[in-house]
């Protein structure tokens, strides 16, 4: 029946590719649309939390920090539910990471406060004895780069259709209405923080890489 | 020749024999196939350099075992998988649901030292890395619990107000009463209102009686805050105080609490903390 496929190497490759990619459409993209939607209640990060999230990034936090809770008891009792995979809908790229040598920090912003990330990236040793995760005072003295963090969002809100400025979630609008956003926002965590050098900062309107990334934990939940 | 009885070794003997007659038996046959043997039957019509093949049927077991697979793949696409799939989630949900259950059967009537037990546990896990692993708030970084639950601790909040809980009264505002009076009100509060019924100052306790209007304008005559308008302080000292603060969280002087509401904690575990962080009160 089949022996002229035989015959033509050519389109014997091609009922094979066929075969096998009708296998792949069916089993994988149903599932992988369903999953990779946001979940309900996500919303994209604002500006200040991807300023954080850019400074997460540049600091190498995930290659000892991972952002993924897997389905084990173990795992939920410490560090709450486990994580779906429309969770990382906004995340470009994903930070899972693929090392524990700190504990994970999918949900962080449950059981830490700005205050003890204050203390805790000044000097880990100084909340929890033993520690070895290096000391980021850097983050103290470093200003936040807005512009860049304002630029990710307005570029995944005009290719990806992120959803900014829809009801109920973030907004973004023009670079001057987005930084008034960000000084509101940072504003609130200053005020929580005790270090004198960033308030006084912030007072000239400059936001340092600590706010940004206290901004960042504080949204993983 | 012990070796010869041991089983296994005889049946390893036995095993090879076997697959060295069968090999030079089938190695023979094919061999003289070679040899004598003519082909026929009908050529397809593609051939390779040469060589072709011929149009011969399929040998019936090859051919009912990939029927078999057929039918196979159809029962796996349309029951097997869709009935019987593994699913790492629905292992979880077993593994929450078994050991709740284990959980809630074996600590339904916790007693003080279990209590204790698991409330250092908890403790360690979740409270330590802000309020320090002896309790003592790290150097003012949280609150100092092993100061927390006693009489001089009522006198300092007096002193020092309270703020952080959201309650519809608002703040307490500091220095409502002078020292000596704070001194006072705090002995009667201790004495007559708190679930610790004692207190270090009991000349004070009549004194205390009086001034005791300061603070039941918003605690309310028997100090349990008026149906939640402001803070529940007749359980003051015990561990129910405790677990209301864990399921309220806190934004205080100090900094902020986050909630313990989640779910990561059972109701017998919070319990279990407040038993434990009342313990820490030297």
């Amino acid at each position: 029946m089949f022996h002229w496929l035989e015959r033509n190497p050519f389109f014997f490759a091609v009922g094979v590719f066929l075969v096998i990619a009708y296998a792949g459409v069916v089993t994988i993209l149903p599932d992988f649309m369903e999953s990779a939607r946001p979940v309900v209640g996500k919303k994209p990060y604002t500006v200040l939390e991807l300023a954080g999230r850019q400074t997460y990034i540049k600091d190498s936090c995930n290659a000892c920090h991972s952002q993924l809770i897997r389905p084990f008891k173990s795992e939920t009792d410490r560090y709450g539910m486990y994580s779906l995979s429309g969770e990382y809908a906004y995340d470009r790229p994903f930070l899972w990471g693929s090392k524990r040598t700190g504990p994970d920090l999918m949900r962080v912003g449950n059981y830490r406060t700005s205050d003890w990330h204050e203390y805790h990236m000044m000097a880990p040793t100084s909340v929890v004895p033993g520690s070895i995760m290096p000391a980021y005072k850097h983050m103290f003295s470093n200003t936040a780069d807005i512009e860049t963090a304002y630029a990710e969002a307005y570029t995944v809100k005009t290719v990806f259709n992120v959803p900014y400025d829809k009801p109920d979630m973030p907004k973004l609008g023009t670079l001057d209405e987005s930084k008034k956003e960000v000084m509101a926002q940072a504003a609130l965590i200053v005020a929580d923080m005790k270090s004198q050098e960033v308030k006084d900062a912030f007072k000239k309107g400059e936001i340092k890489e600590i706010v940004a990334i206290i901004a960042y934990l504080n949204s993983l939940k | 020749m012990n070796w010869l009885n041991d089983n296994v070794v005889l049946l390893t003997l036995i095993a090879a024999a076997a697959i060295i007659i069968l090999t030079v038996g089938v190695v023979g046959k094919y061999m003289k196939q070679m040899q004598n043997d003519k082909s026929g039957g009908e050529l397809a019509k593609e051939n390779w350099d040469g060589i072709g093949e011929y149009k011969n049927p399929l040998p019936i077991g090859w051919a009912l075992s990939f029927l078999g697979t057929i039918v196979w793949g159809l029962w796996y696409v349309l029951a097997g998988y869709p009935l019987n799939s593994y699913s790492q989630i629905g292992e979880y949900n077993e593994e929450v649901k078994e050991h709740s259950t284990r959980f809630e059967s074996k600590f339904s009537n916790p007693d003080k030292a279990t209590l204790m037990g698991m409330g250092e546990g908890v403790f360690l896990v979740q409270c330590a890395p802000c309020h320090g692993v002896i309790g003592d708030g790290i150097n003012g970084k949280a609150a100092n619990l092993t100061k927390w639950g006693t009489e001089e601790a009522v006198v300092a909040t007096i002193l020092n107000g309270a703020k952080g809980s959201n309650y519809p009264m608002g703040e307490m505002p500091a220095g409502l009463l002078d020292a000596a009076s704070a001194k006072a009100v705090a002995a009667f509060m201790m004495q007559e209102i708190s679930s610790v019924k004692k207190t270090k100052n009991a000349a004070l306790v009549e004194e205390g009686r009086a001034l005791w209007a300061t603070c039941s304008a918003c605690h309310g005559e028997d100090g349990k805050g008026m149906d939640g308008s402001a803070a529940n302080i007749s359980n003051y000292g015990d561990a129910k105080f405790v677990v209301n603060v864990l399921g309220m969280g806190k934004k205080g002087a100090i900094g902020s609490m986050p909630k313990f509401n989640d779910g990561r904690l059972t109701n017998v575990q919070k319990l279990a903390v407040g038993t434990y962080v009342n313990s820490l009160a030297k």
